[in-house]
């Protein structure tokens, strides 16, 4: 799926996995090192939260950022699950980060930045809270043709 | 955009088809909408690389 590997897929809750919607694999540009601060953009379920949860090890941490209640609660109850303590979830939008300046490591999000009105000042962010010599690993979609305004107002265009 | 924000070693993977087989399948297909992962760094002199526009 994606290119994650399936034991690791399976590894997870079901729950979890059955609500993904990433649109790629922000760790193809590499794993995640024991002890790092990873801020998770739109964490949604928490599927990519997870793995870097256990990735980062009991020495690191997950902030794991999502607009809705709903899925931050998702996120929480997955980690649990695994017995992960080092998950921070915090309920916020990628355009104003609940994160301080200069506090991580690493930057991941999956099929979100998309869906942000104000990229420019979801990337500013992401430069903000990034230690310097910090890193961002995102996976997301583009598209190559102009998308007329009534797909844009298609809601059912926005979600799985 | 990522440079001009500050980000440096900025690399892009491969684009993919994501959508096939989903529901929205066709509607991908219609805006040509691809995958997509990036990954950049924020230098460690961050003024160093600005772009001064």
């Amino acid at each position: 799926m994606l290119g994650y590997d399936e034991p690791l897929v399976d590894s997870l809750p079901r729950g979890t996995v059955d609500s993904f919607a990433g649109t790629g694999n922000p760790f193809s540009f590499g794993d995640l090192r024991p002890g790092e601060t990873v801020l998770d953009i739109g964490c949604g379920a928490g599927f990519d939260t997870l793995i870097a949860s256990r990735q980062v090890g009991p020495s690191g941490r997950v902030i794991a950022v999502d607009m809705t209640p709903a899925m931050l609660e998702k996120t929480a109850a997955g980690a649990r699950e695994l017995g992960l303590a080092n998950v921070d979830c915090r309920q916020g939008l990628a355009e104003e980060l609940p994160v301080d300046d200069e506090s991580v490591d690493v930057v991941i999000s999956n099929g979100v930045i998309n869906l942000c009105p104000d990229k420019v000042a979801v990337m500013k962010g992401v430069l903000r809270v990034l230690k310097p010599g910090g890193r961002f690993q995102i996976a997301d979609i583009i598209v190559h043709k102009e998308v007329p305004q009534g797909a844009k107002d298609d809601i059912d265009l926005w979600s799985g | 955009m990522l440079e001009h924000v500050g980000f440096t070693d900025v690399r892009w993977g491969p684009q993919v088809d994501v959508f096939s087989g989903s529901k929205h399948e066709s509607d991908a297909k219609e805006f040509d909408t691809r995958g997509v992962t990036f990954a950049g760094i924020k230098p460690s002199s961050e003024g160093a690389s600005r772009t001064n526009n």
